[in-house]
């Protein structure tokens, strides 16, 4: 119980913070606003606190000093943000009976979510392989709170271990377990908890700004429904974090939030390795369709950055990564074509295999392509950034495959399905912000408008 | 706000789609979790070692000795749940430490079997874990 009130600290602090120190307080509607404060604030308080954490413990070998500097940025931010509640807010807008449907299927499908987690948490509380084997196991060292920590790094642990990966995640179950004194697997379950909740919260609240609250719940529903989703979370990956701060990143960049955009970025690159190949094409993205944004959002991307960058360069420098060990033979792997015909039909086939039953995730995003039609041309600089991201993405997972030296076969099968995941809720925005949004339809006189409209498109 | 029909349909059966998915899932994981629960023995490991814990420091460095087949799918499983239960103790696959985790799956007779390997029996608690010293 207790790492579980260090979970809410972490969750209220990030709250506050981005309420009152990030204009996201700005944003409307205001139900979109709090999601995106809610999901966005749980995720940066995680990142946050994780930090505070790692360098106040296993670097500067004072860990109490985390808790301290923690409750003084939340006294603050509470202070900031009763401050700022007494200005006047504008009367909310009256909800369409679409719209109320939408978020009871909402509600419906995270309590489906739940009640499928909490059969998992029962009788799988320790999670997956790699929760125990990877995640969880280093928080244990780094929880020590002693010199003992650097054994999260330590090239002692073996490949298996992956004593190389960042470190965000596990600081953040080591800060909870550390601060309650306890090694309760009840942190583990209920951080990959919070990052479900997030990830849906910052999309719906996203694409509700971007596209209006119909795309916006929409957006939620299909991404809560995943079925690889609902399966990766009791799981206890780092893989539904990342997801969560690449999809958080990308929605705070069209949203026009470049330095909360690069910390979120940053946040990926510290939760797992595909998440420096999301930061660096995710900067690119932006410096090609948002040159005016690129330096703050490298400002806020900055400081975790450096922590990720000293980690891998002076602390984990014994341990030798996936790439680096895959360097030697990587041209003739690179121009086998066998290799790139078995990682296109493993790409494919697990794409296929995302389904459940005769339930894919595609389907929803089609029944709305169908009915909404596309509209590339009004938004085409925020399309092109999601697609050109996810693009950059998909093929830097592809090419990792293609020069792997570990057993392909056995790369494949351990890891496709959770890259596919993370790359899930990107493809889910680029869907969505190719189609037409429902107000458009909604402020037409008749049903025959938009026949009216490609017809007069056509003319021209 | 109201929406041609063409739209509000669409609409509908895009959510309609979501909830079937989520129920869906809900069925398949269940079941799954009920015919899979705890597949890697992990809260069995933490009752078997959990003496081990209170009789080895935190900082020790551990040996490991053990009778499953070296780098079988088991041997790695059962090694990486003995890690994670006995951190922050490192554990390596060696004999070369002062104090030897011996984590077996069949009876035998441990003492002499440390004995063979310059290893003396420490405490054996039983279900397979044994605690060996290294003889100096």
């Amino acid at each position: 119980m207790g790492g579980l009130i260090w979970i809410i600290s972490a969750v209220v602090t990030g709250c506050l913070s981005i309420y009152c120190w990030t204009d996201l307080r700005a944003v409307n509607p205001k139900w979109a606003r709090l999601l995106l404060i809610a999901g966005a604030g749980a995720a940066a308080g995680i990142g946050l606190t994780s930090c505070i954490f790692f360098l106040a413990g296993p670097l500067l070998k004072i860990p109490a000093a985390a808790p301290v500097l923690e409750l003084a940025i939340l006294a603050w931010a509470g202070y900031q943000s009763l401050r700022l509640r007494s200005q006047p807010e504008p009367s909310p807008q009256a909800r369409s009976h679409l719209s109320l449907l939408l978020i009871a299927g909402l509600v419906v499908i995270v309590g489906v979510g739940i009640a499928a987690f909490s059969t998992a948490w029962d009788l799988n509380p320790q999670g997956n392989w790699d929760a125990w084997a990877i995640w969880n196991l280093r928080a244990r060292f780094l929880a020590s709170g002693s010199e003992l920590a650097a054994r999260a790094w330590s090239p002692a642990l073996g490949a298996s271990t992956h004593a190389e990966y960042p470190l965000l995640l596990s600081s953040f179950v080591a800060r909870c377990w550390y601060l309650s004194q306890s090694s309760s697997s009840a942190v583990p379950a209920a951080t990959a908890f919070v990052f479900f909740l997030s990830l849906i919260a910052v999309v719906t609240g996203g694409v509700t700004v971007l596209r209006g609250p119909a795309l916006g719940l929409l957006a939620g529903l299909a991404l809560a429904a995943t079925p690889s989703l609902l399966r990766e979370v009791p799981a206890q990956y780092a893989d539904v974090p990342l997801a969560c701060y690449m999809a958080a990143a990308l929605i705070l960049v069209l949203i026009d939030r470049p330095l909360l955009a690069g910390i979120f970025a940053a946040f990926a690159a510290w939760t797992k390795d595909e998440g420096v190949l999301f930061l660096v094409v995710f900067l690119a993205a932006i410096a090609i369709v948002r040159r005016n944004a690129l330096r703050t959002a490298v400002a806020g991307a900055l400081p975790v950055l450096l922590l990720n960058a000293g980690f891998k360069l002076f602390l984990a420098r014994g341990n030798s990564s996936l790439l680096s060990a895959s360097l030697p033979g990587a041209v003739h792997r690179i121009f086998d074509p066998s290799r790139f015909a078995t990682v296109l039909s493993a790409f494919g086939r697990e794409f296929v295999h995302m389904s459940i039953g005769w339930y894919h995730p595609i389907l929803p995003l089609i029944v709305l392509a169908v009915a909404l039609g596309p509209d590339w041309n009004k938004h085409r600089r925020e399309i092109f950034l999601c697609a050109a991201v996810f693009l950059g993405l998909l093929l830097g997972d592809f090419g990792v495959y293609l020069v792997t030296s570990n057993d392909l076969a056995w790369q494949l099968q351990t890891s496709l399905n959770r890259i596919l995941l993370q790359l899930w809720p990107l493809l889910v925005l680029v869907v969505l912000l190719c189609l037409r949004t429902t107000v458009e339809f909604a402020a037409a006189p008749s049903p025959a408008a938009p026949r009216a409209r490609k017809a007069t498109k056509k003319k021209r | 706000m109201r929406y041609p029909a063409r739209i509000t349909a669409g609409l509908l059966i895009a959510a309609l789609l979501c909830v079937w998915g989520a129920f869906q899932s809900y069925a398949f994981e269940s079941e799954y979790q009920r015919q899979n629960p705890d597949p890697f023995q992990i809260s069995a490991a933490f009752r078997r070692l959990d003496p081990v814990r209170a009789a080895v420091p935190d900082r020790a460095d551990m040996g490991y000795l053990t009778d499953v087949e070296p780098g079988s799918g088991m041997e790695t499983a059962m090694f990486l749940a003995a890690q994670y239960v006995l951190a922050p103790r490192l554990l390596e696959r060696n004999l070369e430490h002062a104090w030897i985790l011996g984590n077996f799956t069949r009876p035998a007779d441990f003492a002499a079997l440390g004995k063979s390997k310059s290893l003396s029996l420490e405490r054996d608690f039983g279900a397979g874990v044994v605690l060996f010293r290294r003889e100096k």
